[in-house]
């Protein structure tokens, strides 16, 4: 199984991939002429604060069974054998929200599309196209500092392990490396404080006023 | 939104408790301020918030990779994450002092034009301050009159810009084992202009990669805002608009009275406001204001300009930088006048849900919406009674069902320039100098800078100044945190009750507040003024007195700059938020102890006020320790 992975303690918030994915789904796939094209293209993955100034890019992880899929009364959804990623066949897309509710991430939302009367689901299509050219998925090309990864999932979990049991068994012998270089993990310590003096979400306060605004509560994300 | 969330929302943002009836208007009525679009903004890129990320030219944007792994480790020019941070930290810290010594030129060509006669409504008020930087100058004054001396000062001063001279006058108010070291490192200030400019040619692609040596010039270019173009500003406002005197007063958004024409003076430069005050004392402005209905002419200050009026005149404070959408949403605001700095541009905005006009005043300074009534010394006098007949006009189209003022102003001191301390202590700091060296004052504390909607509005200055004062510091204040203890009570000698004993008995004696109001964030040269006298009663440099900075909420690029010459003057000065420099071990190394050996003070960041407290208390106890006290 290919896929994008997420290292979430690398991402910075930067928005490089929503920005980088709108532009792959525009017909100029250039950013200036994005800009002026409407509907203008919209993200399919989608940077969103967390705890402590924390973030996470979330995006379609194009599940197996897919629960969108199994869904959609008018078979909208479906799997590419070759690219193995979920498709949304846009033409077909009733709008009836049904793969929106399934979808555990949030992953699907709706937009007009050129010559499409209604507004049909999108979610990320694992850029298509690419894959097929032999190309990994621009948001993960856009980030500097891989918090997106593409490749064989199980490959790039063995590389994790490799890491894992190293820095393990680097600690017992009393010789440890930081994973975190030492003044990003300053800023990290600190943002976490600021956090915690002003209105943005933080993970010591136990009123958290954003989550319960947005109507983001333990539900979406204790699954 | 649900009412219940919105008292939650509000008591996440502020502690002010005239803010949060406003705050809570703005989320009913869905006007938009500055907390808002903080929400809006999340998340925020992490290269810009590490330093990480120049835009510098146009082989750019370039960003590093903060992991240190696989990603980019230089831009495409070749520079480094030390010197990409160092190039974006010397940008901030010279569009701070730019501003601040900008601002400072503007007041030295007021005193020019009054000299030479040309301007409308200005005299020289302050005769002792007046010789008195004539002296320090070099300027004769005996047998002159006053207008040939201002104008030589003018003059003078017009020349700290410029690059003939090559020194800074007023730096060597400084102690001499301060301008040594200055001297030793290669940091003495050579000019206003020259430092800015060398620091714009400097972060040019291609010209130097050393960051050590760019910080090196921010060290130098701060020196020259703080003991120049800041200095300048106060002294030359003390010449013209008088030497502050401490004075009561009222602080808050409760001072927006109901029944009266409001005006709000906003922004840094009290040269036009100056003017503004004397208009609104003539009786034909106050007759006009009575024909329309109003009982009368109520002017109040927001952040600096607020404070310079504050300091001289008394003229109540309306608050602090996030105070100034509030203040709109009371719907009682007939006219906004702006000058520049720390104006929201969002503000015609609010002012577009009510009656209110902006009037802005500066021709660097305008803003879409906002009724343009360009200043000039020349003409002062006259723009100042025409914005002020504006105010009232529009006074006419207030709607009293929209007015909605919180809470009654709080009783606040100010005033506390260096001379009025001084006078305060009875003509010499000699008896400030033996509390200290008895322990009753243990040190003090210089606390400056904004609001941040980062942090909740004013608890960042209140719960360390609170802290400090307990643990017998006395607290010195400028700009917004000046304006946050206002109104929180501790500009008041009562609250010399939440200080320690030691501190409580020479407040008590003295009958001063343990917190004191120095000005406006151009006078924290008054900070250093002080420290300067401090050090030179005792013999030693600044960075051997118990001294410190703290900045709980800054925000603004000129704090970048205050920071800087505070450290680089030789206080140790705590930030309350991180500043865009994380992304380099390097940088932050040099900066939080490796400074240490070149001005003998450091850089901090804790933003916890406790905490902050606690760095502080130490190296206060560590330099009495070495001064034997
Ligand atoms: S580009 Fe990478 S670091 Fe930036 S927001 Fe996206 S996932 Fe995070
Ligand atoms: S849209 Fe949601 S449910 Fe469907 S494949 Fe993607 S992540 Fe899974
Ligand atoms: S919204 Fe469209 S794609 Fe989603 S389940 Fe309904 S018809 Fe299928
Ligand atoms: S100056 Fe260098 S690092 Fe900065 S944008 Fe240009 S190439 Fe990139």
């Amino acid at each position: 199984m290919k896929n994008v992975f997420i290292d979430l303690e690398k991402c910075i918030g930067c928005r490089h991939c929503e920005v980088a994915c709108a532009i792959e789904h525009s017909s100029g796939k250039e950013l200036f002429s994005m800009y002026f094209e409407v509907p203008r293209p919209q993200p399919r993955i989608s940077v969103k604060l967390g705890v402590d100034l924390m973030t996470f890019p979330n995006k379609c992880q194009h599940c197996d069974p897919a629960p969108c899929m199994e869904v959609c009364p008018v078979n909208a959804i479906f799997r590419d054998v070759k690219t193995d990623t979920v498709q949304v066949q846009e033409e077909r897309c009733i709008s009836c929200g049904m793969c929106a509710m399934v979808c555990p991430y949030g992953a699907i939302q709706y937009q007009v599309r050129p010559n499409l009367p209604n507004e049909v689901a999108y979610k990320c299509d694992s850029c298509i196209s690419r894959l097929e050219n032999g190309k990994e998925p621009a948001c993960v090309e856009a980030c500097v500092t891989n918090a997106l990864v593409f490749g064989e999932y199980n490959e790039i979990i063995a590389e994790k392990q490799r890491g894992i049991s190293l820095n393990l068994t680097r600690e017992i012998q009393g010789y440890k490396e930081e994973e975190m270089p030492e003044n990003i993990k300053a800023f990290r310590a600190l943002q976490r404080k600021v956090a915690q003096l002003g209105p943005l979400p933080s993970s010591q306060n136990k009123i958290n006023v954003n989550e319960k605004i947005k109507g983001a509560s333990k539900r979406w994300i204790s699954h | 939104m649900d009412k219940s969330l919105i008292k939650l929302k509000v008591e996440e943002r502020t502690i002010d408790e005239s803010a949060k009836p406003l705050l809570e208007r703005t989320l009913e009525e869905g006007i938009e301020t500055a907390w808002d679009r903080l929400e809006k903004q999340q998340p925020q890129c992490g290269f810009g918030q590490l330093g990480l990320c120049c835009n510098r030219c146009s082989m750019g944007p370039c960003r590093i990779d903060p992991f240190e792994k696989d990603g980019p480790k230089r831009g495409v020019c070749g520079a480094d994450a030390d010197l990409i941070v160092a190039r974006n930290l010397l940008d901030d810290l010279v569009t701070g002092a730019a501003a601040h010594s900008d601002h400072g030129r503007e007041v030295v060509e007021t005193l020019l034009m009054t000299a030479e006669g040309k301007s409308q409504g200005y005299e020289i008020l302050d005769k002792e301050k007046l010789y008195t930087v004539a002296k320090e100058i070099g300027i004769t004054t005996e047998g002159r009159n006053d207008t040939d001396i201002a104008k030589d000062i003018a003059l003078s001063f017009l020349e700290e810009y410029g690059t003939i001279k090559n020194s800074i006058d007023l730096s060597k108010r400084a102690p001499e084992p301060t301008q040594d070291k200055w001297a030793k490192a290669g940091i003495l200030p050579r000019s206003v202009d020259r430092e800015i400019v060398e620091a714009m040619h400097r972060i040019h692609m291609g010209v130097g990669a050393d960051y050590a040596n760019i910080l090196l010039h921010g060290l130098r270019a701060s020196l020259s805002d703080g003991w120049g173009g800041s200095m300048m500003a106060t002294e030359v406002s003390d010449i013209l608009f008088g030497t502050p005197e401490i004075k009561e007063s009222w602080v808050n958004l409760g001072t927006l009275k109901e029944d009266m024409v409001n005006i709000v003076l906003h922004g840094h430069n009290p040269v036009l406001s100056e003017m503004v005050v004397k208009a609104v004392k003539e009786q034909e402005m106050v007759d006009l204001a009575k024909q329309k209905g109003a009982k009368g002419i109520n002017l109040v200050g927001m952040c600096c300009t607020g404070n310079e009026l504050l300091m001289r005149r008394g003229i109540p404070i309306a608050g602090n930088l996030l105070n100034q959408e509030l203040a709109l949403a009371t719907g009682a605001v007939d006219v906004m006048i702006i000058d520049y700095q720390c104006i929201f541009p969002s503000i015609t905005q609010v002012a577009s849900c009510f009656h209110t006009k902006i009037v802005s005043t500066s021709e660097k300074s305008k803003v879409p919406g906002a009724v343009h009534m360009e200043f000039h010394p020349e003409t002062a006098y006259d723009t100042a009674k025409n914005i002020v007949k504006l105010a009232i006009e529009t006074y006419e189209q207030r709607n009293p069902d929209r007015v909605k003022i919180p809470a009654k102003p709080v009783k606040m001191m100010a005033g506390f320039s260096v001379e009025a301390i001084k006078k305060a202590l009875g003509g010499t700091f000699q008896p400030l100098i033996d509390a200290i060296a008895n322990g009753s004052i243990k040190g003090a504390v210089g606390m400056v800078g904004c609001n941040n909607p980062k942090i909740k509005q004013d608890y960042g200055h209140v719960t360390l100044g609170k802290e400090l004062i307990k643990r017998n510091i006395l607290v010195v204040e400028t700009g917004c945190a000046a304006i946050a203890s206002g109104k929180a009570g501790l500009l008041l000698p009562e609250a010399a009750d939440l200080a320690g004993d030691g501190l409580k008995s020479v407040c008590h004696a003295l009958g001063i507040p343990p917190v004191l109001h120095m000005g406006s964030c151009v006078d924290c040269s008054r900070i250093l003024v002080l420290a300067a006298e401090l050090a030179k009663a005792l013999n030693v440099g600044i960075d051997q007195l118990p001294l410190a900075g703290a900045a709980p909420e800054w925000y603004s690029q000129k704090a970048v700059s205050i920071a800087s010459y505070f450290v680089a003057s030789g206080v140790y000065t705590v930030l309350g938020l991180p500043p865009k420099i994380f992304g380099s071990k390097n940088v932050i190394d040099l900066l939080t102890s490796g400074l240490n050996d070149v001005v003998g003070a450091t850089y901090a960041v804790e933003p916890g006020p406790v905490a902050a407290a606690d760095l502080i208390e130490k190296h206060i106890d560590s330099k009495r320790k070495d001064l034997g006290i």
